[in-house]
């Protein structure tokens, strides 16, 4: 189960680390695409392209991992669902796992 | 300089209907620098290709209007996982095996008769025609049926014509 929730967000290819942006970008609250890559550049150093943003946020949508809500003007804000959280977390709990695993060796070394 | 609205012009109908508004407003009326540029390029060839991203803009949209391209048509149903009957099913097959058989029987009667080219032509229709027949009952369930029409009728004709090149080499 727990290794399935990894090979669902790596299955997005080379949409996988703009998904997790978006991901982690959500957890605080609903966000339009704008606000997204505003987001993202401030807390990843990341600057999203609309066609990776939109080919992201398109591939979330498609497994319920986020929703739309109503639009506002022309933007469209998107919600994280329960089962994105579920994801996300997982995800962030793995890459915690790695980064201790890093750091130790690096200590070793 | 290439401006965002063209190029939103390169993505699908149905993406540019669920994302093009924000997209737009994403891009705004800036400049693009090159690197946007092949972003966007490269969504565009994305968005045609991705099952995901058809299922994700597909939604709203499971009964195209008759602008909609046939191919479109085709991509929807599919990617719109359709439920099937045990009567599609059956239909389906009904259609695969009795036009495999009227088309086999009916093409050697004809070549009997002396209708060579036309005998030999309606027997390579057999498998190929009766697979575009029962299309309608599984992979083009829920599109207008003029879309049907016009895939299995060109289908056909194309296939007749393939045929009838075949009895000339």
């Amino acid at each position: 189960m727990t290794k399935n929730r990894d090979d669902l967000l790596a299955g997005l290819g080379r949409f996988s680390e703009p998904a997790l942006y978006i991901l982690i970008s959500l957890a605080d609250g609903p966000k339009h695409g704008y606000a997204m890559t505003q987001d993202i550049a401030e807390v990843a150093g990341q600057k999203l392209g609309p066609g990776t943003l939109y080919g992201a946020i398109a591939r979330l949508e498609a497994r319920k991992w986020i929703e739309p809500l109503p639009a506002e003007d022309r933007r469209r804000p998107y919600r994280l669902t329960a089962a994105g959280q579920r994801v996300l977390r997982h995800r962030l709990e793995s890459l915690r796992a790695v980064a201790r695993i890093g750091r130790a060796r690096l200590a070793e070394g | 300089m290439i401006s965002a609205e063209r190029l939103l012009r390169l993505y699908p109908r149905a993406w540019r209907a669920r994302y093009g508004e924000e997209f737009l407003s994403i891009v705004g009326d800036r400049a693009l620098h090159v690197q946007q540029v092949i972003d966007i390029v490269s969504g565009a060839i994305d968005a045609w290709l991705s099952a995901d991203v058809r299922t994700a803009t597909a939604v709203g949209r499971l009964a195209p209007s008759g602008e909609g391209s046939m191919l479109k048509s085709l991509m929807i149903c599919e990617s719109t996982k359709l439920r099937f009957t045990t009567r599609d099913s059956l239909l389906s097959a009904a259609a695969m095996i009795g036009g495999t058989l009227i088309f086999s029987l009916v093409g050697i009667v004809l070549q009997r008769e002396g209708w060579l080219v036309t005998g030999e032509i309606l027997k390579g229709l057999a498998f190929p025609g009766s697979l575009m027949l029962s299309m309608p009952f599984w992979l083009m369930k829920g599109q207008p049926w003029k879309a049907q029409a016009a895939i299995v009728g060109i289908s056909l004709a194309l296939l007749t014509a393939a045929g009838y090149l075949a009895t000339l080499i």
